[in-house]
């Protein structure tokens, strides 16, 4: 290998790069989406206090934010054909994306059902009472008062976990997914110019996180129109629910996204 | 093939010897992270001239992209300064002495810092200004005042944060296995390829991860409640 490093080599890869941008994004907006699904489904048991479901979500959140992503990969890769074959089902033809977006959705569902869970937690209870003392049904209360009011306050913890999400999906290459780590890990394989090749790929990294947090940030702005007009500013309404949320003494372990 | 949960339990215990190098990289990226955290913090809260927009551009661009990349920019990129620049100072020294934990500790240390810049900060930015002023006007020095009124209410604050990034380095830790590190990850594959049993060793890998992360929890959860007392409000 050259001692030297070469400048130009960046930019070629950078470009090379560019089209596994898609794989790697395919991957966020699935397991995003179909992980939104999960987190509600493991939030709403805890919301409502269900017996016993309740000590389950409470073992899955527990388990999926206690182990590392990595070893969660590998698990459902290994493991979910096998469980399945019990049931008969032979997945042994399915792509491996599906399962890397399987296991990528199942964690981010445990993360998302906890930003539900204090979402919800911090709409004052008096707002669907007032939607009650107005008539609307537990439904209605729920759609048009609280969840409007609690998208709002998930923002910025949701918008962590999309970004989080994004830097996650550079695991994806230990089962063989080409996405952007994966082409920068094979791309340089005839140069061996390794370090340009990952110089171009945190770059590129960096301008997507970059570029996403931006848009993040103005949909929060957007979301939080209510807040500022009775006076109090956005920001101020929101420590003040963390505050009240960190007398009860308990750990409050969704501000901080995770970090990988 | 079917799941063998005797052998669960054998691969626990062959993971258990991998624990030390797992929780050694895990306290060194955050010890070192944590100095590299305090400075940076501290020249963006105090803004000095230049180290502020270093130190923001740092923890800007490592909280943009992804621990991985660190690792890989770290592990292909240092061996080159270090030859280049022993080279040019005429040292024997080469980058293949350095031991490739080495650089995962390098890598994960940077890693580490920018996350620790941020949780330094805003605990430090939860202490209201009144408690300095007041510390000032009993007499004290700023020195004195951040060691004795600032630092120990700065670290109440950031201590749910701290426990999450440090949970956060125990799971990346397992991102050494790229440097050939054999920790609990590398450790759970070395036993699964050489048994063909990968399901099961893994599930006794994220056990083994479960645990310490519930231990981690725990503790943090009892030194929150001894550094969390001043806070409690009343008279007694």
């Amino acid at each position: 290998m050259g001692a030297s490093v070469d400048i130009s080599y960046v930019y070629d890869y950078f470009v090379k790069l560019l089209p596994a941008i898609w794989i790697t994004l395919e991957i966020v907006v699935f397991s995003l989406l179909i992980g939104s699904a999960v987190g509600m489904l493991i939030a709403l048991p805890r919301l409502y206090r269900v017996p016993v479901l309740q000590r389950l979500s409470q073992v899955y959140v527990s388990f999926f934010r206690g182990t590392p992503l990595l070893i969660q990969l590998f698990l459902i890769y290994y493991g979910l054909p096998e469980m399945l074959k019990t049931l008969h089902i032979d997945v042994s033809r399915t792509p491996v994306l599906v399962f890397v977006i399987a296991a990528y959705a199942l964690h981010s569902g445990a993360f998302i059902s906890e930003a539900i869970r204090a979402a919800v937690g911090s709409v004052d209870r008096g707002q669907v009472e007032a939607g009650y003392a107005i008539g609307m049904t537990g439904y209605q209360a729920f759609r048009r008062i609280v969840l409007p009011q609690a998208v709002a306050v998930a923002m910025p913890v949701f918008g962590n976990l999309i970004i989080a999400n994004l830097k996650d999906t550079s695991l994806a290459f230990s089962l063989g997914i080409m996405e952007l780590t994966g082409k920068a890990q094979t791309l340089p394989t005839i140069s061996q110019r390794f370090f340009e090749s990952y110089l171009a790929l945190a770059l590129l990294y960096f301008m997507l996180s970059f570029v996403l947090q931006r848009l993040l940030y103005r949909l929060e702005r957007r979301l939080l129109r209510h807040e500022t007009a009775d006076g109090e500013s956005a920001s101020t309404a929101r420590s003040r629910r963390a505050r009240r949320k960190d007398a009860s003494g308990r750990l409050n372990l969704t501000e901080e996204g995770a970090l990988r | 093939m079917k799941l063998d949960p005797a052998f669960i339990a054998e691969a626990f215990v062959k993971l258990l010897a991998a624990i030390p190098t797992t929780l050694e990289i895990t306290f060194v990226s955050i010890g070192c992270g944590l100095i590299l955290g305090i400075v940076t913090a501290l020249a963006r809260i105090y803004r000095v001239p230049v180290l502020r927009e270093l130190s923001s551009a740092y923890v800007t661009f490592i909280r943009g992209t992804p621990m991985l990349t660190h690792l890989l920019i770290v592990m292909f990129g240092l061996p080159i300064a270090i030859d280049a620049l022993s080279e040019a100072l005429g040292i024997s020294f080469r980058s293949v002495q350095v031991p490739m934990i080495g650089f995962a500790y390098v890598a994960f240390s940077i890693t580490a810092g920018a996350y620790m810049s941020e949780v330094v900060r805003s605990g430090l930015l939860a202490v209201s200004r009144g408690q300095i002023e007041a510390a000032y006007a009993v007499g004290m020095t700023t020195w004195q005042a951040l060691r004795r009124i600032v630092f120990p209410q700065a670290f109440a604050a950031a201590l749910p944060n701290l426990s999450n990034s440090t949970i956060g380095m125990l799971h990346g830790s397992t991102l050494a296995f790229t440097a050939s590190v054999v920790e609990i990850n590398a450790k759970a594959q070395i036993v699964a390829s050489t048994n063909w049993k990968f399901f099961e060793s893994y599930i006794a890998a994220a056990l083994i991860f479960w645990g310490l992360t519930i231990v981690i929890e725990r503790l943090t959860a009892l030194l929150e409640k001894r550094v969390a007392r001043y806070d409690k409000g009343g008279v007694a």
